[in-house]
């Protein structure tokens, strides 16, 4: 019994687990502060991102279209680019950052969005907005390469590389955080805090979870800014927490500024938290407190509540962004669980080099299927058709009817987690997110039982 | 800043109809506008028969005279004018101390609003786009 | 009826001209905002694109159909579960959505022959299914697949299995309008009259421009069969495939979403004579009228009439116990498209309310006409909204409620304004009496949820209100200036319907009609 990779055998998607490259970089978009971006392509390609951020926050985000239309299909459509920049920047006074996001319409018809940038630096800018700090990036993400996840490291490194300067190093760190919720931006914080440690996150999103106020003044938007965006080029080392959300960026200050790049281990569980832990310390000499160990001892406290009696043996498919995945794999090996079925939903190729993924390979001792370019229908069919049993399933909103389905209970986790409520609000990293994890999954996994009638008189004593 | 726009076509500006019952015609028309959906296809020649159709057949159930029922599309637009007429009659009370003469007058006038508001003098650009 | 410019517009002097306010004594000959023009670049506004109007909107309510989509994943990603468009089989249309996941090499070199493989592969996971529907998108509009000759192709070597095609992608319009039209001709077009039907009765009807939302056509239906009426199709809502290939055998094609399906009904009178009969099952008068149009038009007005007795001695006191507490309350009316002239009047005849804007994101100027034509005065009309104006009319305005979708609702939210959402409904079904009650308890809840009435307290101040107690109820917000009359009223009563008012809609037996000899 081995841990096997391989990617999904049919060439089409049935229920994809990701959508594409430009929904990744939207989301970077919308975590910079003064900062709308514009998405040159079809409206759809902005309206239904919007949407599905606004499902899984319950909160609006503003991003922009180019609204390509037929004539700008057939005749080329930079124009559109040109007139979607002058308008938003009239409407929008305090808008400072514009990425220029392509979708698969306007890589394949060839628009020239760098072309454009220059023009528009060169020409409207300098005219009619003289006095104002504009910044447009072109990000090129068309839909037909990679995914969300490509999308998302995409526009970090090219957020990155626009802004980053080294003008006066300093003691800070770059974090990553890789495409993640406000409640881990949070958890990260925390950490870094109790630490010592100064940090420019990237992206700092706690506010997107943000108040109804009196005043009606309060909206939903990122905080990174554009001297965070700056200093990455000042800081003295890069944690890329997730290595496909980051690592770009991480390696671009690395080649460029020289800056040590760290790249992962996603802080999913204790035991990657422990190393994120270390990493900081090596990398700034800042040593690991004592209220962290206290924080380590109140989850270690809590886990040990709830794995050998309730957890171990447990099996579980995972699927969504590769980082996520991996690390709650790991976290779950390390509860005794066994993930049987780690699905990644897109085809990129490094996955069979991912240390992590090799150290699954090398060390599982019972059946572990990896499947690259995977699609909903991968995990459907197995339990359908091929005998595939399971206690849980980990993973996000989309997959919720195979839960409902074949009555196997659900955790959702990851990015949308549109079905339940508020789920945005608490980490998956850090110890406070493997407690979060570990007790989400156990009342899971409880409430099933009570749902099943089985063996739900268990828990009379515990 | 200039946006792309269908090529807007000018039309010349119709004169709203006069009619000595206008009164009474601004109070059925609004009837109409508030509660009926049938005036509104969205094209010009299929609003004129409409219009023509379901307002012939009104006056001819407010007149008690004989409607003509033979094809289904008489039925169609015969249903939305009983309707029509129960509602005039129920809502508009003076319908029903009108002569036949006053009442052909009266949905002459209607109807020649109608045409106006839905067809010559709306402003309704795609009102004659032959491909919807 | 002058123009309304936005202060936040000033600058795209264009969009003076998709606004207006109804003013005294004017018409839609006065003035009518543009309508389904190409949308300004970068002004944020709502609309999506065509291949979303053809697939998520038209086509995949059609429930016993693989909808696949042909392009990058992200299309069938975006527009799956983002619905309520529920059917009676189980909802397989909601549950499984295909992509052919085109990717770069295929982009290079064509993606008729991955297409194909998907097809087939498509068809084997799912082998009780033998309907499909492909939606081209704009990847695979660019690279020119030949997506009808694969279809073809597919149909020949597999005779038990039909395949639909449908070439709208995502750039081919101003909104998912230009979606709408492309499907609905396609259709026509290409299945139309490929199927015959059995007749079981004297009287049958297509139902179109209906989508199921929550369970409207379920609704709705019912009432038909009680009727004694043969539904031979919904386009889409809950309809199945081979049932709307035979759409050319109705009697009548009766129409609720004139927006999104009259095309459909037009080609159907012209080219088969069946005449098309506009009904809305939105409010008790509307929907009364809609039941007895359509009886007459079969010579069963006594039918229609029971079940509009019935119904409406059954659900009108609670449609009024409402009616009562809404009186007054200001509405924005920001839905899509069609709801904008279909609630416009009737929420303020049966409900009460005053409808203070309205607006459509993709209609056409059509739909405005209608929309203004049932407004009141003062009424501001917008075409194609964008974000910013949006909220420079909620601070105008200071509505009670907007009615409108998912996202914008978040931001409504944002400035206190409660939502309710116009596109997927809260608590449906919105269509039928008892749907119509629905409709009015949630704007009731909204209205007045205690949370509401908290969230603009500023406890900071000293002024700010000592509550006395740890809780309101509705009612104690609502009732406070109502008539002792009517608040102590033993015929008024609030809904009484349960969560689920749709699914035992589907067990229920219907009484066996005579057919006329011949």
């Amino acid at each position: 019994m081995t841990c096997e990779v391989k990617e999904k055998g049919r060439v089409g998607t049935i229920n994809p687990i990701f959508t594409c490259q430009p929904a990744g970089a939207q989301f970077v978009s919308i975590g910079i502060k003064d900062c709308i971006g514009i998405v040159h392509g079809g409206q759809g390609c902005v309206m239904f991102v919007r949407l599905i951020f606004s499902q899984h926050y319950k909160e609006s985000f503003e991003l922009a279209s180019s609204s390509l239309h037929e004539d700008g299909a057939v005749f080329g459509a930079c124009g559109r680019v040109e007139e979607a920049v002058d308008v938003l920047l009239s409407r929008y006074p305090d808008v400072k950052v514009v990425p220029i996001i392509t979708t698969c319409s306007t890589e394949i018809i060839g628009d020239d969005v760098d072309g454009v940038i220059k023009k528009l630096n060169e020409g409207l800018l300098k005219e009619k907005f003289p006095d104002r700090e504009v910044h447009l990036i072109a990000m090129h993400t068309p839909s037909f390469v990679g995914s969300m996840i490509s999308g998302y490291d995409v526009a970090v490194r090219d957020v990155v590389r626009h802004f980053a300067k080294r003008e006066a190093p300093n003691d800070k760190i770059n974090l990553l955080t890789g495409w993640v919720n406000p409640g881990d931006v949070k958890e990260l914080k925390h950490l870094l805090g109790e630490m010592d440690i100064e940090a420019n996150v990237l992206f700092e999103i706690e506010s997107f979870d943000s108040p109804i106020l009196p005043d009606g003044s309060a909206v939903s938007h990122g905080n990174t800014t554009i001297e965070d965006l700056i200093d990455t080029g000042n800081a003295r080392a890069t944690f890329a927490l997730n290595r496909y959300e980051g690592t770009k960026a991480a390696e671009y200050l690395q080649k460029k500024f020289e800056i040590p790049a760290i790249i992962g281990p996603t802080p999913i569980g204790i035991r990657n938290t422990d190393i994120f832990l270390q990493n900081l310390k090596k990398a700034t000499g800042k040593p690991i407190p004592q209220s962290l160990a206290h924080e380590r001892g109140v989850a270690i406290d809590a886990l040990a509540d709830l794995t050998h009696m309730f957890l171990a043996e447990k099996r579980v498919a995972i699927y969504g962004a590769p980082d996520l995945v991996i690390g709650l794999a790991e976290f779950c090996l390390d509860l005794e669980m066994k993930p049987v079925l780690l699905l990644l939903g897109d085809d990129n190729s490094k996955y069979v080099d991912d240390p992590r993924i090799k150290a699954l390979q090398e060390n599982v001792d019972y059946g572990m299927e990896i499947v690259t370019n995977a699609d909903f229908w991968e995990l459907e069919n197995r339990i359908k058709n091929e005998g595939l049993e399971l206690d849980l399933i980990l993973g996000h909103s989309k997959g919720r009817f195979i839960s409902i389905d074949y009555n196997i209970p659900m955790l959702r986790v990851g990015f949308p987690t549109y079905d339940r409520a508020g789920l945005f609000r608490y980490p998956t990293v850090g110890y406070g997110g493997a407690i979060w994890l570990a007790e989400q999954m156990a009342n899971t996994l409880f409430a099933d039982m009570e749902h099943k009638k089985n063996k739900e008189w268990v828990l009379n004593v515990w | 800043m200039s946006t792309a726009s269908a090529a807007a076509v000018v039309k010349q500006k119709v004169e709203a109809p006069v009619h000595p019952m206008d009164a009474r015609i601004d109070e059925l028309t609004d009837y109409i506008m508030k509660n009926c959906l049938w005036q509104f296809h969205s094209r010009s020649w299929d609003r004129e028969r409409q219009n023509a159709e379901i307002l012939k057949k009104t006056k001819e159930l407010l007149c008690g005279e004989p409607v003509d029922l033979s094809t289904s599309h008489d039925r169609c637009y015969w249903v939305d004018a009983v309707c029509l007429a129960d509602d005039y009659r129920e809502h508009y009370p003076w319908i029903n101390s009108m002569s036949k003469e006053e009442i052909g007058s009266l949905m002459q006038g209607l109807k020649d609003r109608m045409d106006y508001l839905t067809i010559t003098g709306s402003l309704n650009e795609e009102l004659s786009d032959k491909h919807y | 009826m002058p123009h309304h410019e936005f202060e936040c517009s000033k600058v795209i002097p264009e969009r003076k001209k998709h606004a207006v306010i109804k003013g005294k004594g004017e018409t839609l000959a006065d003035a009518l905002p543009q309508g389904y023009l190409n949308t300004i670049p970068g002004s944020i506004s709502e609309r999506g694109c065509a291949y979303c109007g053809a697939k998520h909107v038209i086509g995949t309510p059609m429930k016993d159909v693989i909808h696949i989509s042909h392009g990058p994943v992200g299309c069938t990603y975006d527009t799956w579960q983002t619905k309520r468009y529920i059917s009676d089989n189980d909802n397989f249309q909601l549950k499984y959505t295909y992509a052919t996941d085109v990717k770069e090499k295929h982009i290079v070199f064509g993606a008729e022959k991955l297409l194909k493989q998907n097809i087939i592969e498509a068809f084997k996971a799912f082998p009780q299914i033998k309907r499909m529907t492909i939606y081209q998108t704009c990847a695979t509009a660019l690279i020119g697949d030949d997506i009808n000759a694969i279809a073809e192709e597919v149909m020949e070597e597999m005779p038990e299995v039909d395949i639909f095609v449908c070439n709208s992608p995502g750039f081919a319009g101003p909104s998912q309008s230009g979606g709408h039209h492309k499907i609905n001709i396609a259709w026509i077009n290409q299945k139309v009259g490929t199927v015959e039907p059995e007749i079981t009765g004297d009287h049958v009807i297509n139902y179109v421009g209906e989508y199921n939302i929550q369970g409207d056509q379920e609704v709705m239906v019912d009432y038909f069969k009680r009727m004694g009426i043969q539904v031979l199709s919904t386009f889409t809502g809950n309809g199945s495939y081979d049932g709307l290939r035979a759409m050319h055998r109705a009697h009548l094609n009766v129409l609720e979403c004139a927006r999104s399906a009259e095309y459909i009904c037009n080609e159907l009178r012209v080219r088969y004579g069946i005449p098309r009969l506009d009904i809305d099952g939105f409010g008790f008068k509307p929907l009364a009228d809609s039941l007895r149009k359509i009886g007459m038009f079969f010579g069963i007005e006594d039918r229609a009439k029971a079940i509009i007795d019935e119904e409406v001695a059954r659900w009108k006191p609670e449609l009024d116990w409402y009616k009562e507490r809404l009186m007054g309350k200001k509405v924005c009316l920001w839905p899509g498209g069609s709801k904008l002239w279909h609630w416009a009047h009737v929420i303020e005849e049966e409900m009460g309310l005053k409808v203070v804007s309205v607006y459509t994101k993709f209609g056409h100027q059509g739909d405005m006409e209608k929309g203004i034509a049932r407004c009141g005065e003062g009424t501001l009309a917008i075409d194609d909204p964008n974000e910013l104006e949006g909220l420079e009319a909620l601070e105008m305005l200071k509505p009670d409620i907007i009615l409108t979708g998912k996202r914008p609702g978040e931001v409504a939210k944002k400035v206190r304004v409660p939502y309710l959402n116009a596109h997927a409904y809260h608590n449906g079904p919105y269509k039928g009496f008892e749907g119509w009650v629905r409709f009015a308890r949630d704007i009731y809840n909204a209205i007045y949820s205690p949370i509401h009435q908290l969230s603009g307290i500023d406890i900071t101040k000293d002024n700010a209100p000592e509550w006395g107690n740890g809780f309101r109820t509705r009612q104690m917000l609502s009732d406070g200036n109502l008539s002792d009359a009517v608040r102590n009223s033993e015929t008024l009563r609030q809904y009484t319907g349960g969560y689920d008012s749709v699914s035992k809609l589907r067990e229920r037996e219907y009484p066996a009609f005579e057919r006329k000899v011949g």
